[in-house]
């Protein structure tokens, strides 16, 4: 407590009237500034039932008289001890003192007692923000990786096919208004998700909600393989497919498996559900696409691949079609027909592109830039990253070429021979399907 | 402006007033009754209405008797008029609360009980005068609770218990209070001093002139009489952390106040604080022997006050 100076001690004594304490049991009758009152006023000062005017008038009193204070501190009750009297100023002089379940009442929201609240109130709100917000965190963050990669992905083929995107657009959107819609929106998100982080399967399903809104650039993004159809040759309708298998592609990185292959959907049936309706508008479609690539090669070729830089692998494939199997690399990605060249999906994509690839029956091999190769021994449904290496020298350059020749010998099939020309003019050759190898 | 009274409808009223008592139990009659609330009304309505209780209106009479503890009022006064009924009543209520009322103010069995008894004797009437039994009851207007009211009465007969027994503390009581090393009355200070002095009273007079009651009250009541914070808040039925804040805004403002009143006496701010601290310094020992001798101030001979004796002996 703040100290006050011992000057006021003293003044505040020598006010006080000197005069001895009268019989206090008998009431004043005269001269009430020079008097003291009774007990009776006192008694009522001290449970506050005077009137205002009484009360000012004791207090006038009690600030010069020590014997009077002393007297009312002396009756204080002792039960009030425990329970003082808690109101405000204003209320306690306006009204009379309030009857005993009315003061407990006010005690009861008085600020001892709702301090206590407040301060749980107040670990409420923490506790609740601290539970509930991190899961809108994780909620929010989704949509927002998901758009960062498909802004990230650049719009390849939008450039080259503008005349034509009101087209392709429409047959985006009427293909995936004849498949399934749980199988149009996977491949739509998945689309542009390719190079999301692989998302646990329990979510995949909230991602696909959150992509809604990016579907329009996942269409445009189904186009950029049938722009770079002019480098490797069949110009066949692909975008709805290329929708699906990209998808699939990149929904397959989410499961990786303990030996390092890569599963992928086999979208096929969904995709010839939906060919037969959109088989004619396609076709036009295609036209102008080779006629618009056809202008600008280059430049399709270094946005494809772009695209590519931040992508995976997928594949899919069914072996019962593997006599069919028409295999072609466009913009760095490794796509596969089953179907003679009428569809085609995508079934390999990595970080680096793809330049060449071999197959020889169900055994495809695929290399690229950087020395990325992979192999699939099962038609392109899986794949397995090869990584050739002799002592401590490994296969960094990129891979210009792969020969691929089958051991035959009797009814049982033998480790393939593989030849790999790259850019620095190097041969890697592996005589046990991949096992070990060898440089010349 | 009052409006004349309604005879009838004072009536009507006092009878109400009657029936609520129930003093009719006590075989208080309704002309008694009425006396007494005449009475009351003659002490209180007539300080508080310009000393003339007839301009106070019937309306103001029966607000104030609505506000009286009329129950227990009739009590009391059938107790002061020696109704055996009220008197069972009376101690059915209070005479063991009289001795936990005791107990609470004096802090020991022995007084306790001896207080209490004397508080029931008197209450009871013993003490004749002029042949007549008077007892204290007669005094109680129920204008707080009969319960306060008794408190109240002890509390004063406590007091006066201890300022006789005061007057009769012996030399060896009063050394094993110390008395011997009272600070000694400060050497006369020269002109400069006094008139600082002097400057340094009336601003703090003047500062503690512009204080509310109340808060003089508390001033009072915590600096002088060492009342507790939450003696104080139950006084004036205020919470203990408003009475603190209060304390330490009236320090605040009184300490700026007088420093203020300083200066407009012509003192620079540093002759203020000077005057200020110094005087602080000077008053202290002497201030906590006036203090301790506060409510004895008359407990002592008038010869026998011995720092001032004392202080002048030595210098003599």
């Amino acid at each position: 407590m703040t100290e006050v100076p011992k000057i006021v001690y003293d003044r505040l004594r020598a006010a006080r009237p000197e005069r001895a304490l009268p019989d206090r049991a008998l009431p004043e009758r005269a001269g009430p500034e020079r008097t003291h009152p009774d007990a009776d006023l006192l008694t009522a000062f001290a449970e506050q039932a005077l009137a205002a005017t009484e009360r000012d008038g004791v207090l006038e009193h009690l600030a010069f008289c020590g014997d009077c204070r002393e007297v009312i501190a002396l009756a204080l009750p002792a039960a009030d001890i425990v329970a003082a009297p808690i109101a405000t100023e204003t209320a306690v002089r306006a009204t009379p003192v309030p009857a005993k379940s009315e003061r407990n009442f006010l005690t009861a929201f008085a600020w001892p007692s709702l301090r206590w609240a407040a301060l749980a109130a107040g670990v409420a709100v923490v506790a609740s923000v601290l539970l509930v917000h991190p899961g809108k965190l994780n909620q929010a963050t989704l949509p927002s990786v998901n758009r960062q990669v498909a802004t990230t992905a650049p719009p390849v083929s939008a450039p080259q096919i503008a005349p034509s995107s009101t087209d392709q657009a429409a047959i985006s959107a009427r293909t995936s208004e004849a498949r399934p819609k749980s199988e149009s929106r996977l491949s739509k998100k998945l689309n542009a998700g390719e190079a999301v982080t692989p998302p646990p399967r329990a979510e995949r399903g909230m991602l696909l909600a959150e992509n809604k809104n990016h579907s329009g650039q996942a269409d445009k993004l189904s186009a950029a393989p049938s722009a770079g159809v002019l480098f490797d040759a069949p110009t066949s309708p692909r975008t709805t497919e290329t929708v699906e298998v990209s998808g699939a592609a990149a929904a397959e990185e989410v499961a990786p498996s303990a030996e390092d292959s890569l599963m992928a959907w086999n979208e096929t049936p969904a995709i010839e559900k939906a060919k037969p309706a959109l088989q004619e508008k396609e076709m036009k479609v295609n036209e102008q696409q080779k006629t618009q690539a056809a202008v600008v090669p280059g430049l399709a070729r270094s946005q494809a691949r772009a695209m590519m830089s931040s992508a995976k692998l997928a594949s899919p494939a069914s072996p019962a079609l593997a006599h069919n199997v028409t295999w072609v690399i466009i913009a760095g990605v490794l796509q596969r027909s089953v179907d003679s060249g009428q569809s085609w999906q995508n079934v390999l994509r990595t970080d680096h592109p793809l330049l060449c690839y071999a197959s020889h029956e169900e055994d495809v091999w695929a290399g690229g830039q950087a020395g990325t190769l992979f192999h699939s021994a099962d038609g392109g449904t899986t794949w397995v990253q090869v990584q050739p290496s002799i002592k401590a020298q490994q296969l960094s350059s990129d891979v210009t070429h792969i020969d691929v020749r089958g051991d035959v010998r009797g009814d049982e099939r033998g480790p393939a021979e593989i030849a790999i020309s790259t850019s620095n003019n190097g041969i890697w050759s592996s005589a046990d399907g991949g096992k070990t190898w060898e440089k010349k | 402006m009052p409006r004349p009274a309604q005879p009838g409808h004072g009536a009507d009223v006092a009878a109400a007033f009657y029936e609520r008592s129930g003093a009719a139990a006590y075989g208080v009659s309704t002309e008694q009754f009425a006396a007494i609330l005449d009475e009351i009304l003659c002490k209180y309505l007539s300080q508080n209405s310009a000393h003339d209780s007839a301009r106070a209106s019937a309306e103001q009479k029966a607000d104030f008797c609505a506000g009286l503890r009329l129950e227990e009022l009739a009590l009391a006064r059938a107790c002061a008029a020696g109704n055996e009924r009220a008197w069972q009543d009376f101690i059915a209520r209070y005479r063991q609360k009289l001795h936990g009322m005791a107990l609470h103010i004096t802090r020991d069995g022995a007084h306790a009980a001896e207080l209490a008894d004397s508080l029931f004797a008197d209450l009871y009437g013993v003490n004749a005068r002029n042949g007549v039994r008077s007892s204290k009851l007669v005094f109680y207007t129920g204008r707080g609770s009969l319960e306060g009211w008794l408190r109240t009465v002890m509390a004063q007969e406590f007091i006066n218990r201890y300022r006789t027994q005061k007057r009769t503390v012996s030399l060896e009581e009063q050394t094993e209070e110390g008395v011997q090393f009272r600070a000694a009355v400060p050497e006369p200070a020269g002109a400069s001093d006094r008139l600082s002095q002097e400057r340094l009273e009336a601003a703090t007079d003047e500062a503690l002139a512009e204080l509310s009651s109340e808060d003089r009250f508390t001033l009072a009541s915590y600096y002088l009489d060492g009342r507790t914070l939450a003696e104080i808040a139950r006084t004036l039925g205020l919470h203990e952390s408003s009475v603190s804040r209060r304390l330490d805004r009236l320090a605040t403002g009184l300490r700026k106040r007088i420093l203020a009143g300083l200066r407009l006496q012509g003192m620079s701010h540093a002759q203020a604080m000077e005057a200020l601290e110094t005087d602080v310094r000077d008053i202290g020992l002497n201030l906590r022997s006036r203090l301790t001798q506060d409510s004895g101030a008359k407990t002592f001979p008038e010869g026998k006050v011995p720092a001032q004796d004392a202080g002048k002996g030595s210098h003599d």
